[in-house]
């Protein structure tokens, strides 16, 4: 059956696309930090304990203690990128989340199983023995989830494989024949231990900044699995790219040229990102990993309008111009930082180091 | 029409929406309620200079942010996951006409997080006036994406000038936005009330306890004139051929709007019941119960306003099963299996006559019926007509049977829908 036909007619825009494509990319952004130190700090108090025995407990009882905010944060960041994407590519997403339905419908009560599994770990005082049940639990149950986004992302930008649909109804449809669907997982968890490892550094830094003193070896132990998960994934990302098909990457085209100067900066940020953070400066070295996320997300935007090209392009959108709500959501978000940074700052000078 | 369909069956008929829906929304409105539950508790601690009722607020704060910030939090995500499985086309419309809505929704949920948070894990630790500073931002950005949400939720039932301008403002602020705000509002305090009854039940000081859940009895008797009198204005405001709906055509909705009657009674009864003194057993009994009659009263709520909306799923625009109100007669004449992107058989011969009257199912059907499920068993409707009452069904939908969208496809797809209804279904 023809793909083509099959591909749902969008809905019109109430404003220019770019201003969406812009929230979509800083709210993924947002969102792709606070995944990387959720899953990434889960793996390694799950991991950790296997070769340091436990030596790494009083690290785990500070990652069980800010496990359940990080998933919040997760979860909260989460939803604005998935609303933008419904704007933008919502014929694409909903047909690919009715071809696997019960996988997708299922994400949510795997979060929420893990979500209280992350609770239930940071409840138990004791961080060895059975509770490790829990933040295993926790931490394969968000690996699943992270397997699922990736089959709905590979479904969503490969409308010729939808026909599947006449073969199973039923909403059980994974995309094992994308190639690119094991190296993108295994790409995205590896960088997901990285900056989960650069988070740990960064939060005993915080620590050691306002004068705690018990996190030098944790910010020596954070670094160490940011430089060696950013060393494997570097395998996981040539064999990501070498899986994508080749238009993805055509120096002949706007989208490919885009992605290429994408892919060198990333690895042009996180050389500098791993030097200072094995050097200790591990502000710096946040900084330089921002900017990767930032310029593997832009990448992540262009392979995305690549996939499609065949069949879509941002600008063929219908519009409505209503540019009012706009607005206000804007002024609504600048009052929700104002209001943060208000709490931020009040706790902050309560000077106290928990 | 425009998206393929998800062959649910069983948890199909509105089930599968109607869990998580009520789940969600009884802990979102608890998340509003509460809110101010805490807040208010925690300035009459101060007031009566009493560390155990702080203590209790601590508690309760626990308890509130184990509830709203996972379960509430991640069901409404589900509410998202499952209208857009179920009617991608109707979530595809609210999601661009409310996507600023919906952004501006998300803003004051990041507000809820981090000051729920800072909340809970500052007790003691904050200066008091800050403290509860904190705690009246949570409420406020708690109640601002009720107000917003709410918005959206009535836009389904009386989307009003909406249908002809199409315009942002006219859709959230529809003709129900007011009384549904005001009712939601003081539904969402009877629900901090009945929380307040479970915690309160669990203390251990047996003068506290009752203090305690004396003070939560207030929450639900207060509101409770307020809450019955916004139940009218939103009554009274609901378009009359809603109402007749509601209230006149459909009797699936009876039981409901009974149950919703003596649900109000139980309230009242049961408010003034947990005032009593009585051993913690006993009162945590009764705190369970008065949950589960909360969430039956809600439950009874959320069936009419779904009821009343049939047969539409954004009243006066779009049917349950995604057609568009305009768009009927184009579709009745050119067919279903020529319109609809997702058939498989688009020409219908002996040999798929059956794969066919089953896609012309999933397509006009499935939305609002299961098979073999709890919810508007098609299997069993079928069961209890005889063919010829099941001609009469269908020359009837939309118009006797007014909550029925009007059959969308040509005479000879009735006919290849019947058959299959006659044949596969009735086995």
């Amino acid at each position: 059956m023809d793909a083509v036909s099959l591909i749902p007619t969008p809905d019109a825009l109430q404003v220019h696309w770019f201003w969406l494509h812009l929230l979509l990319t800083l709210t993924t952004f947002l969102h792709f930090v606070a995944m990387n130190i959720m899953l990434g700090a889960g793996f390694i108090a799950f991991a950790a304990p296997f070769w340091r025995g436990n030596d790494v407990l009083p690290l785990n009882a500070h990652i069980a203690k800010t496990l359940p905010y990080s998933i919040a944060f997760t979860i909260n960041l989460g939803v604005a990128p998935l609303l933008f994407l419904q704007v933008l590519y919502g014929q694409f997403l909903y047909t690919s989340s009715v071809l696997m339905a019960v996988y997708w419908l299922s994400i949510i009560g795997l979060l929420i199983i893990s979500y209280y599994a992350a609770y239930a770990y940071r409840l138990i005082d004791d961080k060895s023995g059975l509770s490790r049940l829990f933040i295993g639990a926790a931490l394969l149950l968000l690996l699943g989830v992270a397997f699922l986004f990736s089959n709905n992302v590979s479904i969503m930008q490969m409308p010729e494989v939808w026909s599947s649909y006449f073969s199973d109804r039923t909403g059980w449809l994974l995309n094992f024949s994308d190639p690119a669907l094991i190296p993108r997982y295994l790409h995205f968890i590896a960088s997901a231990v990285a900056i989960g490892g650069l988070g740990i550094a960064l939060y005993f830094e915080i620590r050691k900044r306002r004068g705690a003193t018990d996190g030098d070896e944790w910010i020596k132990l954070g670094s160490n699995w940011f430089m060696v998960a950013t060393i494997i994934n570097f395998g996981f990302g040539f064999w990501f790219l070498g899986a994508l098909p080749e238009a993805a990457y055509d120096p002949a085209t706007l989208k490919g040229k885009i992605f290429f100067i994408m892919i060198v900066g990333s690895v042009v940020t996180i050389i500098p990102s791993i030097a200072y953070a094995q050097a200790g400066r591990i502000i710096p070295a946040t900084a330089w990993a921002l900017s990767t996320i930032l310029l593997m997300t832009l990448a992540r935007d262009i392979l995305r309008l690549t996939y499609l090209n065949p069949y879509f392009s941002l600008s063929d959108l219908p519009r409505v111009s209503q540019y009012s709500p706009f607005i206000v959501f804007l002024l609504a978000f600048v009052g929700a930082i104002y209001l943060v940074g208000w709490m931020l700052k009040t706790i902050w000078n309560t000077k106290e180091v928990a | 029409m425009n998206y393929p369909v998800w062959e649910i069956e069983f948890l199909g008929g509105g089930f599968l929406i109607a869990v998580i829906a009520i789940i969600h929304v009884y802990i979102a409105q608890f998340a509003v309620g509460g809110g101010l539950f805490l807040v208010l508790t925690e300035h009459l601690a101060y007031r009566r200079n009493d560390p155990g009722i702080l203590e209790f607020v601590r508690k309760h704060t626990k308890f509130f942010l184990l509830l709203t910030m996972v379960a509430g939090a991640l069901t409404g995500v589900g509410i998202w996951f499952t209208i857009s499985l179920l009617n991608p086309s109707a979530t595809s419309v609210l999601i661009h006409t409310f996507v600023f809505a919906w952004g501006t929704e998300w803003t004051f949920f990041v507000i809820e997080i981090v000051s729920l948070f800072i909340y809970y894990y500052t007790f003691n630790r904050l200066a008091k006036r800050d403290h509860l500073i904190i705690g009246w931002i949570y409420f406020g950005a708690a109640w601002m994406s009720l107000f917003v949400i709410n918005g959206i939720i009535d836009f389904m039932l009386t989307p009003g000038a909406w249908i002809e301008n199409n315009n942002f403002w006219s859709g959230l602020f529809n003709p129900t936005f007011w009384p549904a705000l005001f009712f939601r509002t003081f539904f969402a305090i009877i629900i901090a009330g009945l929380f307040g009854f479970m915690t309160s039940s669990f203390l251990k000081d047996n003068e506290l306890r009752t203090t305690m859940l004396r003070y939560s009895a207030k929450w639900l008797l207060v509101p409770f004139i307020l809450f019955l009198a916004s139940s009218w204005w939103y009554r009274a405001a609901l378009p009359p051929h809603i109402d007749v709906i509601m209230f006149q055509k459909m009797p699936q909705l009876r039981p409901f709007i009974t149950l919703f009657m003596v649900c109000s009674g139980l309230i009242i009864l049961g408010g003034l019941v947990m005032a009593i003194r009585m051993p913690s057993g006993l009162s945590r009994t009764m705190a369970a119960v008065m949950l589960v009659v909360g969430l039956m009263y809600f439950g009874a709520f959320e069936f009419l306003r779904e009821g009343g909306r049939r047969p539409y799923i954004i009243y006066d625009y779009m049917y349950s099963n995604a057609i568009l109100k305009n768009d009927v007669n184009q579709v009745a004449e050119a067919g279903v299996l020529n319109t609809a992107k997702w058939i498989q058989h688009r020409r219908v011969t002996p040999a798929n006559v059956q794969t066919a009257g089953r896609e012309l199912f999933n397509v006009l059907c499935l939305s609002c019926h299961s098979l073999g499920g709890p919810l508007n068993d098609i299997r069993q409707q079928v069961r209890m007509s005889s063919p010829e009452e099941l001609n009469l069904i269908f020359a009837t939908m939309g118009r006797e049977r007014p909550y029925m969208p009007p059959f969308a496809g040509t005479e000879f797809e009735k006919q290849v829908l019947i058959n299959y209804l006659n044949t596969t279904i009735r086995k």
